[in-house]
């Protein structure tokens, strides 16, 4: 059974305090949405949660090992897996190989040719099965985020974080992201989504975290913090006048 | 079939160099071993710091530092210690399995304290009764390289944090810290009067039937040979392994590696580690077959040169940047032969220098891959674009596809 526990996660750079005291749970193959403007600390909380930054206080605990000070491929190791809001493929390696890191670096790897097929099983579900043999360079913004969800499914982990996956991303790529987001939930994996696309969070999320300049103001159904005024005023009711 | 010109290429280079030496009779016989075993030297190291720059993407400049521990370590082992069956009397000494472990003083090299040879003293004493022994060469050579992997690992722990810009000038000041060291303790290293090595043979040896002196080219160009070869057999095991797709992944993006699960520290290390070894090695062996090493050794030039050899070859690939290194090292010293052109004399010995330049800059500007590693990249890698294209129709109009590519590493 999958569970992530924060609490009373702080972080300060110098003077700005950008988490204050942030604490939840993800109990089980939760879909979660986490939301808010920008600055609000979510990218700054995924960099703790994956162990690439320290808190200034407080701790995560994943299946019951503290994670928050450990370094991040032990995090990864502890099944904590995340993708970045800008694409960070290896982009002068293939396709395959971008897959084989994390499978190897894990020891999930047994033998060349299965290593091979449950790489090419991923890229044939992810659409870019074609692409296998090319640098990561050539490929497109959309299928190097593809590539980056595939590099996740090799790495197996308990919680995904996904940083902005529907960023630039063409329509019927972000298809082909719903699916997976669908698929590896379904797998029995916890799904945190970070992204600005209203539609998306609100259609594929179970649950909503918002965030707003460092303090977690609403946790709950997403119709719920919909109607939340404290949300309104903070980021959807800001949305709506930025579109105005 | 074309996947493997690359292949038979390189076995047709290697049974040419095994060759060459048995074959090539011409007055300039010892001249022309001589480039080729220092375009060996250089070869080892544009190797290894193709490994580590290209490959890792740590863009050290403190190479040239790691080769000079190689040799000046074994230099001052085969200078300082020695094997007595007696003890002198005079030196620092420890009994040692049955004979004495003889540490002589350092006395510098000042004509007034030659004599103070604490070992020399005893010896005269002897009158020739005693036979000390000098530390093997091989054992030296050994020492030599484990110490630079020593220094590989200390060096490789400390830049953990360092990128870039950052770690290349912290390794250029470990590399300037190390040549002021040996230039200023001139009692130990002798300074820039240098540190005499035995041969790498004292004794000569026999090699296919015939006896070779401790002067002669031939058995130190396969010794310098078979390093080369060995370095490159381990480099390509390493590439070919998941240390090679985990150091090029930290290349490519230190901190996505690490949340994918690859420990960067110790791949960060490991490959210092091992690049910075073979530099030792490399500097050990090339120490014992010149017979001398001063600290000019670690000039910013000799480094620069290293650091041609393998942009112009390609970075990127280590057999490329060897066969840069051979190729820059022979030319380096063919074309010192002065031309004339219309009545003016072209002095090559300083032009040749200029044209190496210019070829630099074209690379780096036209060839960012360098001249040969472009070439053996486009024989792995053909075909690669119709299998794409190719699989990418076959998926838009029913099962089935091309041949796979990337092989799956060990």
């Amino acid at each position: 059974m999958i569970h992530l526990k924060v609490s009373n996660l702080h972080k300060q750079f110098g003077g700005l305090h950008v988490l204050k005291g942030v604490s939840f749970e993800v109990n089980g193959p939760e879909l979660i949405g986490l939301i808010g403007p920008n600055g609000a600390g979510k990218t700054t909380m995924t960099n703790i949660l994956d162990g690439a930054i320290k808190p200034s206080s407080g701790t995560v605990y994943l299946n019951d090992e503290r994670i928050d000070q450990l370094p991040p491929f032990e995090v990864a190791r502890a099944g904590l897996g995340r993708t970045f809001q800008v694409t960070r493929s290896f982009r002068r390696m293939t396709v395959l190989e971008n897959l084989y890191v994390p499978a190897l670096a894990m020891g999930h790897a047994h033998g060349k040719a299965r290593l091979r097929e449950k790489a090419m099983e991923v890229l044939e579900f992810l659409t870019i099965d074609h692409l296998r043999n090319e640098f990561a360079q050539a490929l497109s913004g959309g299928q190097q985020k593809l590539l980056e969800l595939g590099r996740l499914l090799m790495l197996n982990p308990d919680v995904i974080i996904l940083d902005e996956p529907f960023a630039g991303v063409h329509p019927k790529l972000m298809e082909v992201i719903y699916a997976y987001i669908r698929r590896v939930n379904d797998e029995g994996k916890a799904i945190i989504l970070i992204s600005h696309q209203m539609d998306s969070i609100f259609s594929l999320s179970e649950r909503l975290l918002v965030l707003n300049f460092g303090d977690l103001i609403a946790d709950g159904p997403p119709e719920d913090v919909k109607n939340d005024p404290a949300v309104i005023e903070a980021y959807l009711g800001a949305e709506e006048e930025e579109t105005a | 079939m074309t996947k493997q010109i690359p292949n038979i290429a390189g076995v047709i280079v290697l049974l040419f160099l095994a060759a060459f030496p048995l074959v090539y009779g011409a007055a300039d016989y010892d001249y022309i071993m001589h480039i080729m075993i220092t375009a060996f030297f250089y070869a080892i190291l544009a190797a290894s710091w193709s490994m580590l720059s290209g490959y890792a993407g740590q863009f050290s400049f403190g190479h040239m530092g790691f080769m000079a521990i190689g040799a000046y370590t074994t230099g001052l082992l085969c200078h300082y210690i020695y094997l007595s069956p007696e003890p002198t009397g005079l030196c620092t000494e420890t009994p040692f399995f049955g004979q004495w472990l003889v540490v002589v003083n350092p006395i510098g090299v000042t004509s007034t304290t030659l004599t103070q040879d604490c070992l020399r003293q005893a010896m005269d004493a002897w009158g020739g009764r005693v036979e000390v022994t000098r530390m093997p060469v091989p054992l030296g050579i050994l020492m030599g390289t484990i110490m630079g992997a020593i220094a590989g690992f200390l060096v490789g722990m400390l830049v953990l944090r360092l990128r870039a810009a950052y770690l290349a000038l912290f390794t250029l000041g470990f590399s300037e810290i190390l040549k002021a060291t040996i230039s200023a303790e001139i009692d130990i290293t002798r300074g820039q009067a240098g540190l005499e090595l035995p041969p790498l043979y004292p004794d000569g040896v026999t090699l296919f039937g015939t006896y070779f002196e401790p002067t002669d080219k031939l058995p130190p160009y396969y010794t310098m040979l078979a390093l080369l070869l060995a370095c490159l057999g381990i480099l390509a095991w390493l590439a070919h392994s998941r240390f090679g797709l985990f150091v090029r992944a930290l290349r490519e993006d230190q901190d996505a590696a690490a949340a994918l699960g690859v420990n960067t520290t110790r791949y960060k290390v490991l490959v210092f580690t091992i690049t910075c070894a073979m530099a030792a090695a490399a500097g050990a062996v090339q120490g014992h077959y010149v017979q001398i090493i001063t600290p000019n050794l670690l000039f910013l030039l000799q480094m620069s040169l290293v650091v041609a050899m393998a942009v112009i070859g390609g970075i990127e690939n280590f057999v490329a940047a060897a066969i840069g290194a051979i190729i820059l090292q022979v030319l380096l010293e063919l074309l010192r032969n002065s031309f004339v052109i219309g009545g003016i004399e072209v002095d090559m010995t300083i032009w040749r220098l200029v044209f190496f330049g210019l070829l630099l800059m074209i690379t780096l500007r036209f060839f960012r891959n360098g001249l040969i590693a472009p070439l053996i990249a486009y024989f792995g890698r053909v075909g690669v674009a119709e299998e794409t294209v190719a699989k990418r129709a076959s998926t838009l109009t029913g099962p089935g596809g091309g041949p796979h590519r990337t092989e799956a590493p060990d």
